[in-house]
């Protein structure tokens, strides 16, 4: 029982740590689907936040400045999904997926401008995990979710805020509204494509949180293409969680813990690479189950030219 | 025509009501259309006015300059004897007009209460004062009659309840004027007497309405003032007490006749089309078509009138093959084709010429000899028996058969796109007619299509009627009906409502059509 | 209008201006790709003309580089094929680079173990490569025609799930004992033999993504399936009208897209590497969506921006050595010329409507959990 205890602890504990950045994105990617815009950029946005935390804490020698760095970076790139698929009516899969290109490029690029090399970028000033007081003592459970980084404290907060902030503001009923029937919101006098972009906007910052959280909450350096697809793990978690945040959040949690037993489990049994797919293949699996279909934001996915 | 003034018209009242609102002269033209010639209407304090015309008519068009989403070509609008220019829907609603739309503008998943107050929301510091929303709208409903859940979702309402809650959204946003477009088209008679002793209490507020409608009997029932309007032009304005539904009826339909078809007697040989107590489902998951059962002849047209939504598109795509019938059966040449596929019934000898031609008929991008083949082109000779295409084989035959029937150019190159909305059609024309079909279903197949190009098409029917073909022909125009057919049955809220020969009166058809046994 | 033609000139003459509608817009991105690369390079403190001439020396500048740029453009023929025929049929296939790794392993497997056959073994291994990328390209399709699972996601899932299976199997059971990880070297006669003409590497797979990629035009416009996929592509309801299976039609243009990429997997290791080491090739497949929109999705423009895509990769081995601008440059136009090739309205804007009617492509309006 106390073996069993024993091992139970650093199983959560993983688990809060992978599912710390797929909550960010996956609230993020809500926000911008909820407004009616794909976002399977989602990927690049937290890639180039990563880069962009390290890149600033390198050169001030600050993780806060790194964090302010990789929300400009995630602002900008969503911003310029923004742009192509609102504006500009591009097709809204296609401009995501360039998104993720640009990142994948542009951070290749930029790790040999910024660093002089390519792999890794040298160590950083990160966000070290801080235990809160009495909490972190609770037997079990209290190193696991009480002894983190800051930003998977931030990541609980953003839970309930988001929901919240969709539920019972105006901000969020029209965002809402917007996704589902953009002509009734578009009659009553609020601008579509203002609350896209919004949407689309908040979609970067958070998943910047989640990239940052990657580079610096964890390993304190950026590895090339160290998102791995979470990003659209983040998108599978979102569908999974029927775009509610709470049930996003949920289901990050959920692959969170798949993540976490392929380093538990014993690897001379199953070998490493199945265990690796365990993540991509639970993600098809979900999406079979609930095609997504019935339940997405109405309007999702076309541009929406007035009358 | 003259606007005759009201005199002791209903609810006493209205003839001394301050005009609330007039529109004078107002044009409007799309491209080669006019939509509204020289429309002019007035609106007194606590009337309500019927605005009655046939679908195309302009009744929607005048509404939506109205409404800001249209600027007039010529014309004004006063408000309160003020000029006003009305720039946008948010512009309207300032001014105190509000909208109910025919196709709801509501968001299904959020609640009455959110619907309503989106956009002006009450706040409780950050949030959504969502009690007070709750509460005002409680208030609203008690004020005005309406009965509404505040805390219930859109989606979960019947049409009814979503209707009321369009309403309140204008009274919301303190409307003094309110504008109904079609609003019935979608209610059972009883949510229909609910929905007018709404109006009268909303009247009897204060407020005025303008009742945008082709019913005519329900209109009779709650107007004050009935403008009747036709063809882009106010017709005549006459008090509701001092007409009745025939009269109505003729000023709505009647017009001068633009296409007399000459055509021979009928000679009717064997039943080669049957559908039998056919049911079928709407998209939307309705049922759209309730026991429908009809008998189509060689030689014979067999018309099908109604007005728009009432089950033809889904009677058409059910005989068609192209949607499964839930109950029901269809029969080609006695031979029970219900569980057959589109494909199956084209090669026993049905052809369909569909309603859209841009987004069924044809693959807009594709030339027009792959359109020729859209439904052949895995057969002799356009495909050899290992899948393999014969390009040149489907060109020639294109060519041929574009220019049999007057598809200009009659290039099988061309994008289906680059043609002419007549063009188009005659070229599915030529798809359809070219594989000397037994029977051909035809839904509205002069649509949108100029006159030259309608009469051709009329010919080729009628000349398909004389080689013995058994012809279904569904349409929104009464004169296409009217003219091609030998008869005529009319499709209301998805039953054959009644049957009757081209001879018959606008009023007959037009009572059948509004729902009114004759 | 050119009623008096004969048929086939006025068809030809259709096309013509088809294809040079066509080509305005991709020159058009291209050529504003190149220069928000300039403004790149010349923050990287670096001078864009000499960063742009040495990309080109490398590119086409010798033989050498010559060899390089079809090098690296075969692949990326499959991978643009692999994503243009599932576009075709209205349907994103991110799949490519899973589906690319899937025909590798199968080629290093099988062409240790079928060296016997002689000159039979480049056609049956290669065959076996086309089938089993069609296999794996099937199982997206299936999920969506059955489930409505969007393809995007499910293809981009089984891309991690395809590469680590080929890992462990070139890790694990077929493993070599030499010291690269990886699989064994193949047998000499499943080799691709390289073209030789001071080309380098160049081998006779780009022949092979020639006619695959001929392959594909017939099948597309001369054959009763493509016209199917092409129907559903451009207008599902004509098609459900013309009583044409949309599920069967989904399911085969996957499935087809994942031969492709499944048969330049396999002539990347049999005409390149010779075997599957670990780590192996990246981005291919993701690539491949690029050279597809580029491209039109049309096989011809598919080979063209191959040669694009495939001579900036070879050009910016030549930057990386005269400048000191990242080789990634290449992988950052690539991505700008994707963004702006999408941006139809952004065509509209500058050049008006029908400019844009013309550059509009295949139907591309569905969101995600269509």
């Amino acid at each position: 029982m106390e073996e069993l205890l024993g091992g139970l602890s650093p199983l959560l504990a993983s688990m809060v740590r992978n599912a710390t950045p797929l909550v960010f994105a996956a609230l993020g990617g809500m926000f911008s689907e909820r407004s009616g815009v794909v976002n399977i950029g989602l990927e690049g946005l937290m890639l180039i936040s990563a880069f962009a935390g390290v890149a600033g804490a390198f050169y001030s020698g600050s993780a806060w400045v790194g964090l302010l760095f990789a929300l400009g970076a995630g602002l900008g790139f969503a911003l310029i999904h923004a742009l192509m698929s609102i504006t500009f009516e591009a097709d809204q899969i296609i401009s995501g997926t360039a998104i993720n290109l640009l990142a994948l490029g542009g951070t290749g690029f930029l790790m040999e401008l910024v660093f002089g090399r390519s792999g890794t970028s040298p160590r950083v000033q990160g966000f070290e995990p801080v235990a809160i007081p009495i909490l972190s003592e609770i037997p079990v459970v209290g190193r696991a979710f009480f002894d983190q980084s800051l930003l998977v404290y931030l990541m609980y907060a953003m839970v309930p805020l988001t929901y919240l902030l969709v539920f019972r503001t105006p901000f969020g009923l029209r965002l809402r509204g917007t996704g589902e029937a953009p002509e009734a919101v578009d009659t009553a006098g609020v601008s579509v494509a203002r609350m896209r972009y919004y949407g689309v906007a908040l979609s970067g910052l958070l998943a910047a949180l989640g990239g940052v959280y990657l580079s610096m909450g964890i390993l304190s350096a950026f590895t090339e293409g160290m998102t791995n697809g979470r990003g659209f793990i983040a998108l599978a978690a979102l569908i999974f969680g029927r775009w509610n945040p709470v049930g996003a959040a949920g289901a990050a949690f959920l692959f969170g813990l798949a993540q976490a037993f392929i380093f538990q489990a014993p690897q001379d049994v199953i070998p490493l690479e199945f265990l690796q797919m365990i993540p991509y293949v639970l993600t098809i699996v979900v999406l079979a189950g609930f095609g997504g279909r019935a339940v997405a934001p109405a309007a999702i996915g076309k541009p929406y030219r007035k009358e | 025509m003259a606007e005759r003034e009201p005199t002791g018209g209903r609810a006493g009242t209205a003839g001394e009501a301050p005009v609330v609102l007039e529109m004078r002269g107002i044009t409007k033209t799309f491209g080669a259309v006019r939509a509204n010639d020289g429309i002019s209407i007035s609106l007194r304090r606590g009337e309500v006015l019927g605005i009655l015309g046939e679908n195309g008519a302009g009744k929607s068009t005048l509404m939506k300059i109205l409404y800001g989403l249209y600027s007039p070509d010529a014309g004004e609008i006063f408000l309160d004897g003020e000029r006003a220019e009305i720039k946008d829907p948010k512009d309207a609603v300032e001014r105190g007009i509000g909208m109910v739309h025919q196709h709801f503008t509501l968001i299904p998943p959020l609640t009455v209460a959110e619907n309503i107050v989106l956009g002006a929301e009450p706040r409780r510091g950050l949030a959504v004062d969502l009690q007070r929303a709750v509460r005002e709208t409680g208030e609203l409903c008690e004020r005005y009659g309406l009965r509404v859940d505040p805390r219930a979702r859109v989606a979960d309402l019947s049409v009814g309840e979503q209707q009321r809650v369009e309403i309140l959204k204008a009274l919301y946003r303190e409307a003094r004027i309110l504008v109904l477009d079609e609003p019935t088209a979608v209610l059972t008679p009883q949510e229909t007497e609910d929905l007018f002793s709404t109006l009268k209490e909303l009247v009897a507020s204060g407020l005025s309405i303008i009742l945008i409608t082709h019913k005519l009997g329900e209109l009779l029932g709650v107007s004050d003032r009935i403008t009747i309007i036709r063809d882009g032009r106010v017709v005549d304005t006459v008090p509701a007490a001092r007409t009745d539904e025939r009269e109505l009826a003729r000023l709505m339909v009647g017009r001068e006749v633009l296409l007399r078809v000459e055509k021979e007697e009928a000679e009717p040989g064997g039943v080669r089309l049957q559908a039998e107590g056919l049911v079928v489902r709407s998209s939307r998951g309705t049922v759209a078509v309730r026991g429908v059962s009809l008998e189509v002849r060689g030689g014979e047209i067999l018309g099908i009138a109604g007005v728009d939504g009432n089950g033809q598109t889904e009677l058409a795509e059910a005989l068609a093959g192209t949607r499964p019938a839930e109950g029901g059966a269809v029969r080609l040449d006695g031979e029970d084709v219900t569980r057959l596929g589109a494909k199956a019934r084209k090669r026993r000898g049905l052809a369909y010429v569909p309603e859209d031609r841009m987004a069924k008929g044809l693959v807009p991008d594709f030339a027009l000899y792959e359109n020729h083949a859209l439904k052949t082109y895995d057969e002799p000779p356009y495909a050899s028996r290992w899948g393999w295409l014969r390009p040149a084989a489907m060109r020639r035959r294109a060519a041929e058969a574009l220019r049999a029937f007057d598809v200009r150019p009659p290039d099988p190159d061309l994008p289906a796109r680059s043609l002419s909305g007549g063009n188009q059609q005659k070229a599915i024309l030529a798809r359809e007619l070219s594989g000397d079909p037994g029977v051909i279903i035809a839904y509205q197949p002069t649509r949108g299509v100029d006159v030259g190009a309608i009469e051709f098409i009329h010919g080729q029917l009628l000349r398909q009627r004389g080689e013995g073909k058994a012809i279904l022909l569904i349409s929104l125009e009464l004169e296409e009906v009217r003219s091609l057919s030998d008869r005529i049955l009319v499709l209301c809220d998805g039953r054959i409502v009644g049957e009757v020969g081209p001879e018959a009166t606008d009023e007959e058809l037009g009572l059948l059509m509004a729902g009114r046994a004759g | 209008m050119s009623a008096g033609r004969g048929g086939l000139s006025s068809a030809l003459q259709a096309a013509l201006g088809r294809a040079a509608g066509a080509l305005v817009f991709p020159l058009v991105a291209i050529a504003l790709a190149l220069a928000v690369g300039a403004v790149i390079v010349l923050a990287t403190g670096n001078n864009p003309l000499a960063a742009y001439r040495a990309l080109a020396v490398g590119a086409v500048g010798s033989p050498a580089a010559i060899g390089r740029t079809l090098l690296n453009a075969t692949p990326l023929i499959f991978t643009g094929l692999a994503v243009a025929v599932a576009f075709r049929a209205g349907l994103f296939n991110i799949g490519g680079e899973g589906q690319l790794y899937i025909g590798a392993i199968t080629a290093a497997i099988l062409g240790v173990s079928l060296g016997f056959l002689g000159p039979l073994a480049i056609p049956v291994v290669l065959l076996a490569c086309l089938l089993t990328g069609f296999l794996w390209g099937a199982i997206p399709g299936l999920l969506k025609a059955r489930f409505g699972a969007h393809e995007v996601i499910t293809t981009i899932m089984l891309n991690f799930v395809a590469i680590n299976l080929a890992t462990y199997l070139a890790l694990k059971p077929f493993r070599t004992e030499g010291l690269v990880p990886g699989t064994d070297f193949i047998d000499a006669a499943a080799r691709i033999p390289t073209i030789g003409l001071g080309l380098g590497r160049a081998n006779y797979g780009l022949f092979v993504a020639l006619v695959a990629a001929a392959a594909v035009y017939l099948l597309l416009w001369r054959t009763t399936l493509g016209f199917r996929l092409r129907a559903v592509g451009l207008s599902p309801g004509a098609a459900n009208y013309a009583g044409m299976s949309i599920g069967t039609s989904t399911v085969l243009a996957l499935a087809i897209g994942g031969a492709m990429a499944g048969l330049g997997g396999g002539v990347e290791v049999m005409g390149v590497y010779g075997k599957m080491s670990i780590p192996f090739v990246s981005n291919l497949g993701f690539n491949g969506i690029g050279v597809a929109l580029l491209g039109r999705n049309h096989p011809a423009g598919v080979v063209l921006g191959a040669l694009l895509f495939g001579g900036l990769a070879s050009g910016a081995q030549e930057l990386q050595f005269e400048t000191d601008v990242p080789l990634d440059l290449a992988d950052v136009l690539l991505a700008i010329i994707l963004l702006l090739v999408t941006a139809t309205r952004l065509v509209e804007l500058i050049f008006g409507k029908r400019v844009r009617e013309m550059a509009s492509g295949t139907r591309l309006d569905e969101g995600l959990a269509s």
